[in-house]
């Protein structure tokens, strides 16, 4: 013991072995606790965050399609080009780059060269540049052999292959493709899907680290709606409004839209003017844009700004106006459902009426004494006046908001106008100005509706453009069914209302509607304009519409033709819109397949099919041709037909006259188009026989009454064959309101 | 159960004085066995090392590859020069635990002097190639392919000429002269001499081996009063009239808040450890699949390889690896103790003390618990010198516990 350790030795060992082990060690497992056991969740994700970069990779947007399955809008992969100056390797890199770049993306040297030079991991030099252009990039840095320092990143652009159609409904997007406007923004969600993400983990350099825990979340595209929009009938709509723009000399646009009443289904919805969603911020209206660019510096940004706004303006959910005499199809329901009136209860017209000490007027001087039928075929304004103080501001009151005027109709569109208008308490006048549509303000598309309940038995439908949507396998995620929101009035009444709409478009004042065969319903409508910024107060601005439904036994397919402000030669409802309507609705219903039905009048004047008859004997063929009913003369003195006029396969009025040519001389006769408007039909019919040519008559002049031509196919002055037919349009003369 | 050691060899320097009685010492010339292998070494303390030392190489291994792969184009660049030295420092460790550590006691001086001598020319050349600053620094001597830090020849310098004098004047511990002097004079000069060099973590594992040696030595408690005393005068010193005040306080701040540090204290590599070890949360990300070592955690392969254990192995390798350090400590203790003669026993104590506070001081670090400062983790952290050293004085250490008395199985 003496040489070996003492028990001093042994003690004090022993004390340091307790501090060293205990304290020592003590605290460090009280730290490591505090840091893995407690804080190691927080730490850790600290770590992950420091290491692992998050690179998005977009969601392909769904397409837009109509019910044909025609592609209004889709999306195409594009790229955008980013530069990482931190890992431009050199001067001389940057140089090149800036050369190279600049002349692909046909940018300015100097700013490229600049971007190069930015202290940043991450700098953006142009984005959604097409794939052709990405290729010549990938070209340029593997010829240059440049590996780092530039970024192609996919992402999608946004195409509307029919450029301004139905650009209002459609919407735009903008550079993230977020929806802007319209469907694309109504229905954003689905149509975008889910972006995914590429984690990468990255050293403190930079540089990949070979991980396990990278991940690529797969980014789930968005889904695909398809519309109840059919583009023919959107197409023939678009079509009517641009023309009666022109002819009515058209101020603020017009609308048109026609719906299915049954589902509440919108086959289409055309707004004029229109613009191209592919190019939402270029103005549409040229004029417009060197009007603004004429303006003072400071006010060109608030003028752009609000023309923009305007022409993104989707009027046939977003204004409100006067429905004015179209809305007496809902009173007229209203007084028959209630049986205040039957058909025959008759009212005198004189011309005004004294409510309250004021005195409101007839748009005509006196109608005289008018049964039900005859006062909504002529529009009165006191027989509904009447009406409506028999119904009182209660009852019509109850009816005006069945009918959905006070809420939204929940279009699937984004910005539904809210509508003006005087509650229950009304007083005497407010009730008799909104009984013949005055004085409260709605929506195209709530007038539409409303007439859509009128004409289907009384049910209002929410109306809908988004029939179904399907995820990006094709699977159907959701169908629009038809949402009936409520009975207005019982089916009875709506067919006798049918009735009496049929016979106003038939013979009343909504007779420019009517198409030969297809039972049209209709009701015409004129409002005055109030403008709160109306400067010159003596001018009046008015809003002329046409709104009606076919086929009378069993409605389909409601219409409301609306133009805004037409400064013609009319404004009334009647002569603006009445005619666009019939051309409207003489298309779409035979293309939705509505079998016509003549009565035996119209099929006195209905047209019918030259059969060809070329290369035939003259004889035979002139023999077959008159046991047809038609005139025939023969041009020539060959044997042989060897042309027609009109030729196999159009349309003549029956009776018509057929030329045959048998010689080639023969052929080369024409004959002057003479002046064929403003014309009642029977010098219509004398003026073309003089001229030798023939005419097919449309519009007002199929059905009775006084009419006059106001359009014909042809103009005046140009050569063409003899018999040649020439379509001329007839709208009623005694325009109304 | 401890016996008597059987009369062993004796020597020059024998601890067996004759007691006192006014006349000279007689001194008993004994020769030692140049080689004593007819005891064998200690199990436990060889096994421990060796699973230390594997352990350590693989968990360099793994820490050091990403570092090594992007600055040397090569991820084994730190393993085989590790290992290297491993093999190299296992042979020495055999040869030198088959060396009667008597023998030692002829190197206490001579190993002193060189000791400082070589601190001296560190400093006399400085900024040579010899002897280059890096980071502000110079503790470094570059003598052909090898290079080293005098300072850790000086851990083991001090640990040997301390348990020499102590063991030859044990029962003088207790007067001045011998008891504290001697130390004291040695201590401040190899302490002054690293200091100088800008080490102040080798200083204060130099200051706390030595008392450490000095406790077990036998030396009068009220002395460490007084040491202590001195210290916390300095220290006091230091923070009233030192310009380097706000600087330290600014390291004192950032230590407290490293996630938020003052302006100018950069404790990036505190944060990166610290998420290195939250990362590692229970059971760990596994073997080689940490993040941090990704060139976040600056020189993952050196001081701070401890956080990337405690993030691949988790809490449970983490406890894993200090429990085989705390077993390590106790064994030596136990062989210290349990050694032939008091030399023996103040080497195995020095030498574990030194291990010991350095793995302490360098968990610590790596946790955060004390301010940043340079401590290498021995068998963990890459250094071939270092490791070469380690592995001698742990032969050192087998060489004693060869002699002891102690149930070795």
């Amino acid at each position: 013991m003496a040489s070996g350790t003492t028990l001093r030795m042994w003690r004090r060992t022993l004390i340091l072995l307790v501090l060293l082990i205990g304290v020592g060690f003590g605290l460090i497992l009280f730290n490591l606790i505090r840091l893995q056991l407690v804080e190691g969740e927080e730490l850790k994700s600290q770590s992950l965050d420091q290491s692992l970069r998050t690179t998005s990779l977009s969601a392909q947007r769904g397409s837009i399609y109509d019910c044909n399955g025609n592609v209004l809008a889709e999306s195409a992969s594009v790229w955008t080009v980013a530069l990482e100056p931190a890992y431009i390797e050199d001067e001389e890199t940057c140089r090149l780059l800036a050369e190279g770049l600049s002349e692909i993306l046909d940018m300015e040297e100097e700013d490229v060269y600049a971007l190069t030079q930015k202290n940043t991991y991450f700098t953006y030099v142009k984005r959604k540049v097409e794939t052709s252009v990405r290729d010549e990039i990938n070209a340029f840095l593997q010829e240059n052999n440049i590996k780092r320092g530039v970024q192609l990143i996919e992402d999608y652009k946004r195409y509307y292959p029919y450029g301004d159609f139905l650009s209002q409904v459609l919407g735009f997007t903008g550079v993230d493709s977020q929806g802007l406007s319209g469907l694309e923004i109504q229905y954003d969600e689905e149509l975008s899907g889910t972006s995914g993400r590429l984690v990468t983990a990255k050293n403190a350099a930079g540089t990949d680290m070979p991980f396990e825990y990278e991940q690529k979340i797969e980014a789930q595209d968005g889904s695909n709606l398809y519309l109840t929009i059919d583009s023919n009938v959107q197409s023939i709509l678009e079509e009517a409004l641009k023309q009666g723009i022109v002819d009515n000399v058209v101020q603020e646009g017009a609308v048109a839209i026609c719906m299915n009443v049954k589902t509440g289904a919108i086959l289409g919805m055309a707004v004029e003017g229109s613009y191209d969603p592919n190019d939402p911020f270029t103005l549409a209206d040229e004029a417009l844009q060197q009007e603004i660019d004429a303006l003072p510096e400071g006010e060109q940004d608030k003028a752009y700004n609000n023309a923009l706004q305007k022409q993104w303006r989707n009027k046939a959910v977003s204004d409100t106006y006067y429905p004015g005499s179209v809305f007496k199809m809902c009173t007229g329901s209203m007084a028959l459902e209630e049986g205040i009136v039957t058909e025959e209860t008759t009212f005198t017209c004189t011309g005004a009426t004294v409510v309250a000490g004021e005195t409101l007027h007839c748009w005509a001087s006196r109608h005289g004494t008018e049964n039900f039928v005859q006062g909504l075929c002529n529009s009165c304004n006191p027989y509904f006046m009447w009406l409506g103080e028999q119904l009182g501001a209660f009852t019509f009151f109850k009816y005006f908001n069945a009918f959905g005027f006070t809420e939204k109709t929940g279009i699937d569109l984004p910005g539904e106008g809210a509508t003006l208008y005087h509650g229950a308490d009304m007083g005497p006048v407010e009730l008799a100005t909104e009984s013949f549509g005055q004085n409260f303000s709605i929506t195209p598309v709530h007038m539409i509706t409303a007439c859509a309940a009128v004409a289907n038995g009384g049910y209002l439908v929410q109306p809908h453009l988004v029939e179904r949507i399907e995820d990006s396998n094709g699977n159907i995620l959701s169908t629009a069914d038809t949402t009936y929101r409520r009975q207005v009035i019982s089916e009875d009444t709506s067919s006798r209302m049918v009735s009496i709409l049929h016979t106003n478009a038939t013979s009343g004042t909504a007779k420019n509607g009517y198409v030969a065969g297809y039972r049209i319903c209709g009701k015409t409508g004129t409002s005055q304009k109030i403008l709160e910024d109306n400067i010159d107060k003596t001018k009046k601005h008015y809003i002329a519409s046409y709104c009606g439904f076919a086929p009378a036994d069993d409605p389909e397919i409601a219409l409301l033709i609306f133009f805004d402000e037409p400064e013609g030669e009319s404004y009334y409802g009647s002569a603006v819109a009445g005619p666009v309507f019939a051309s409207c609705m003489s298309q779409i219903l035979p293309y939705l397949g509505v079998e016509p039905i003549y009565t035996e009048e119209e099929l006195e004047r209905l047209d019918t099919t030259v059969e060809s008859v070329t290369g035939e004997g003259a004889d035979t063929a002139k023999t077959k041709l008159e046991q047809q009913g038609f005139t025939v003369i023969v041009k020539g003195d060959g044997d042989t037909v060897l042309a027609q006029n009109p030729a196999g396969g159009e349309k003549i009025p029956k009776q018509g006259t057929v030329v045959l040519y048998t010689t080639e001389d023969a052929q080369q006769e024409t004959v002057t188009v003479p002046k064929l408007t403003g014309l009642s039909l029977s010098e219509v019919n004398q003026t073309a026989v003089n001229a030798g040519v023939q005419i097919r008559i449309t519009g007002a002049a199929l059905s009775s009454g006084v009419c006059v031509s106001q359009s014909q196919s042809i103009a005046e002055g140009e050569k063409v064959k003899q018999g040649t037919v020439i379509t001329v349009n007839f709208i009623e003369s005694d325009t109304v309101m | 159960m401890r016996s008597v050691p059987q009369a062993g060899p004796a020597a020059r320097y024998s601890e067996v004085s004759v007691p006192e009685t006014g006349r000279k010492k007689k001194r008993v010339r004994k020769k030692f066995k140049i080689f004593s292998a007819r005891e064998g070494v200690d199990r436990p303390l060889f096994y421990l090392i060796l699973v230390l030392l594997v352990l350590g190489l693989i968990m360099l291994f793994s820490a050091s590859y990403a570092y090594s792969y992007y600055y040397f184009d090569n991820s084994y660049h730190f393993i085989t020069q590790q290992a290297g030295f491993a093999l190299v420092g296992l042979v020495l460790m055999g040869l030198i635990s088959l060396f009667d550590y008597h023998h030692l006691h002829k190197f206490a001086v001579p190993l002193l002097l060189v000791t400082v001598l070589l601190l001296v020319l560190v400093k006399v050349l400085a900024g040579t190639s010899i002897a280059p600053i890096l980071n502000g620094a110079n503790r470094w001597l570059y003598v052909g392919p090898v290079n080293f830090q005098p300072s850790e020849i000086a851990k083991f310098a001090l640990v040997l000429i301390f348990a020499h004098l102590i063991s030859i004047n044990y029962h003088k511990m207790g007067t001045f002269r011998y008891g504290v002097l001697p130390y004291l004079i040695i201590v401040l000069l190899l302490a002054g001499l690293i200091l100088v060099e800008n080490h102040v973590s080798a200083t204060v594992i130099i200051l706390a081996i030595a008392a450490v040696m000095l406790f077990v030595g036998g030396v009068k408690l009220r002395w460490f009063a007084v040491a202590g005393g001195l210290v916390g005068a300095a220290i006091l010193y230091l923070v009233l009239y030192s310009d380097k005040f706000s600087y330290a306080l600014d390291r004192i701040m950032g230590w407290l808040n490293p996630f938020d540090p003052p302006q100018g204290v950069d404790t990036w590599q505190t944060q990166q450890s610290l998420l290195a070890i939250g990362s590692g949360q229970a059971l760990g990300l596994g073997l080689g699949q940490s993040r941090q070592k990704y060139l976040y955690l600056p020189e993952p392969q050196n001081d701070f390889i401890f956080a990337i254990v405690c993030e691949e192995l988790g809490f449970v390798g983490a406890l894993v690896v200090i429990l085989l350090f705390a077993l390590l400590i106790w064994r030596g203790i136990v062989v210290a103790l349990n050694a032939q003669d008091k030399f023996g026993t103040m080497l195995g104590v020095g030498i574990t003390a030194q291990v010991g506070i350095q793995v302490i001081l360098n968990i610590m670090v790596v946790t955060n618990t004390i301010p940043n400062t340079g401590i290498s983790l021995p068998f963990f952290s890459y250094g071939g010198t270092s490791l070469v050293i380690l592995l001698c004085e742990m032969g050192v250490l087998l060489s004693v516990s060869r002699s002891s008395s102690l149930d070795k199985t």
